[in-house]
């Protein structure tokens, strides 16, 4: 019954973010033609690789930029849902904010999470979907009723395993005001995933399927879609129940901490 | 049994030593040098349900840090607390339903949107069932005159309207304790007073326990019937505000009108706090003196016209107490 409430609130706070943004709505414009900037440049660097060679590990241009739209998709999810815990350490614990949101009956992360409002991930969500569908035509792979809710599925836990990862890493804001680059320096690892894992060598391999695991954001899947490996992909769920397990746990480990020391 | 009960409460913080000059900076890097700063040392008291209590002292006697501790933000370093039988620092999602809290200039509501959506999330946040929410509403819009108010974005609100809303927020769950520290800081003589009216209605309605911390001490002076007084984290006074007030408010002032001054008022037994050619303002301790005496005595350099007296306000008092010229 608990959790059933948290995800009511949850949904209340994410409706007031999308209030907020019609506010602000040159903001969001210009924040969401920034980021088809910088998906273009990515895109870019894509076809020149692409004029030098044939294939990376086996994958075809159009594989590789499959790959691509599919990890926009859960990166813009995460992107949107999670981006407050970014300001988290700048923000919140900086200005003193952190103390109201302790002060609420719901669990800090909870309060925190609900007051994301990222709308230029919006711009990568549709740039990943658009990707996405062009790319399964031009595979020639049916776009079924199964097809469609495993991309939805997988792309929601992806976008989870994002969140945990950040969650994580922003315990760091309990010591450093500039938790914001601890977190993005290691989101930014996703990156990772926008290529065929088989690229890397053993450490960076290991680092993010078990680590870190950002290779079940969208490598995985992709995989699933493209008929390559259908079932390692189902380890994701629990991957994503796991680390939020361990985020929280953490995190309250250290805001305990934290609480102790005083501020 | 008591709403709120503290025993022994010690805080101690520990404080970096800061070293001078870039070398000293390097050394703080490496090897950082703590010292212990004891912001609570040891205090006792117990409130009970419906007490108007006024939490007050000067910056830095630990008030703060006594509230933070009581809503659970803090964990104490020794000693013990309960509120509402719940001890805050272990359950401080089940406390925090219980309890209000005003900090400051912090405000609790969410910037962008209309007073009211920032209502009906508290409302889904606390669980507050239906027709209490409306109920409460209805009863706060009229006291704090929240009517125009509601439909506006928070951003534009004044900081007079901001601070109505946001105690109207604050006290929308019903909870057993309020906790406003400074509640009144920066506001105009009449949003004041609604506050205090409004602090005071409630209180007497819903029996709501209110611990204020304020330097304005009209506030005290108008909302509390009980007072805490704490300097350099003890507590050195605790008890009935009226007591408090007799007991240390030992001095009088008398503001005199003279005429046909012959020369400058010299006074044995009163201090002589301004003098003009017809006006004269002293003050002096009525246990040790009478006016009676003093007009007898100044009669000797001039004419009394007029004479008027008060007695000191808590403010006077609470002065006199920080430069050390009472005891506790």
């Amino acid at each position: 019954m608990r959790i059933l409430d948290n995800i009511s609130l949850y949904f209340s706070l994410l409706k007031i973010s999308l209030k907020e943004i019609l506010i602000y709505r040159i903001d969001c414009i210009v924040g969401i033609i920034s980021q088809l900037v910088v998906q273009l440049v990515s895109l870019i660097f894509i076809f020149v690789v692409f004029e030098n060679t044939e294939n990376i590990a086996g994958w075809n241009f159009q594989q590789i930029l499959l790959l691509f739209g599919v990890t926009r998709i859960p990166i813009g999810i995460a992107g949107y849902c999670f981006d407050a815990l970014y300001d988290i350490g700048p923000k919140y614990i900086r200005n003193g904010d952190f103390d109201k949101i302790l002060l609420r009956p719901v669990h800090p992360l909870l309060s925190i999470i609900g007051d994301s409002r990222q709308f230029v991930s919006i711009a990568d969500f549709f740039i990943g979907l658009a990707i996405t569908i062009y790319m399964l035509i031009q595979l020639s792979i049916p776009i079924t009723a199964l097809l469609i809710i495993k991309i939805i599925f997988f792309s929601i836990i992806g976008a989870l395993i994002v969140g945990a990862i950040n969650t994580i890493f922003s315990i760091s804001s309990f010591w450093t005001y500039r938790s914001n680059e601890v977190i993005w320096s290691f989101y930014r690892m996703y990156t990772f995933t926008e290529y065929p894992i088989t690229i890397y060598n053993k450490f960076i391999r290991i680092l993010i399927t078990i680590i870190l695991p950002f290779a079940f954001v969208s490598y995985y899947p992709t995989m699933a879609y493209l008929g390559l490996n259908n079932y390692i992909v189902y380890l994701s769920p629990i991957i994503a129940i796991i680390l939020w397990i361990i985020a929280v746990k953490l995190w309250d480990l250290a805001l305990n901490k934290y609480r102790s020391t005083g501020n | 049994m008591a709403i709120i009960e503290v025993k022994d409460l010690v805080k101690t913080y520990k404080i970096m030593e800061k070293k001078e000059g870039l070398i000293g900076y390097f050394k703080n890097l490496i090897k950082p040098k703590y010292r212990e700063f004891d912001a609570i040392k040891g205090i006792n008291f117990s409130i009970e349900e419906g007490e108007l209590v006024g939490y007050i002292g000067e910056n830095g006697a630990g008030k703060s840090t006594t509230i933070k501790i009581l809503t659970g933000l803090l964990t104490p370093t020794s000693g013990s607390v309960s509120v509402n039988g719940i001890i805050p620092n272990k359950n401080r999602i089940e406390n925090n339903k219980n309890i209000g809290a005003v900090f400051g200039q912090k405000t609790q509501l969410w910037w962008d949107l209309p007073v009211i959506e920032s209502f009906s999330l508290i409302k889904k946040m606390y669980k507050i069932p239906e027709n209490e929410y409306r109920k409460n509403l209805k009863r706060f819009t009229e006291i704090l005159d929240l009517g125009e108010l509601l439909e506006k974005q928070v951003k534009n609100l004044s900081l007079g309207q901001k601070m109505r809303c946001e105690i109207a927020a604050t006290f929308l769950h019903n909870p057993k304790i309020v906790y406003l520290d400074e509640p009144t800081i920066g506001l105009d003589v009449f949003v004041k007073e609604n506050i205090r009216k409004f602090i005071k209605d409630i209180n007497k309605e819903k029996k709501t326990t209110v611990i204020l911390t304020t330097h304005d001490l009209r506030d005290i002076e108008d909302v509390c019937n009980r007072i805490i007084l704490l300097d350099k984290g003890q507590i050195i006074y605790d008890g009935d505000k009226q007591k408090f007030k007799d007991s240390y408010g030992k001095y009088v002032i008398a503001e005199l009108i003279i005429k046909d001054k012959k020369k400058d008022i010299v006074l044995n037994d009163a201090e002589i706090l301004e003098q003009f050619e017809n006006k004269l303002k002293i003050k002096f301790r009525h246990d040790e003196t009478t006016i009676v005496k003093i007009m007898d005595e100044i009669s000797k350099f001039c004419n009394i016209e007029d004479i008027h007296m008060k007695e000191e306000e808590l403010e006077d008092i609470l002065k006199e107490i920080y430069k050390g010229a009472h005891k506790c």
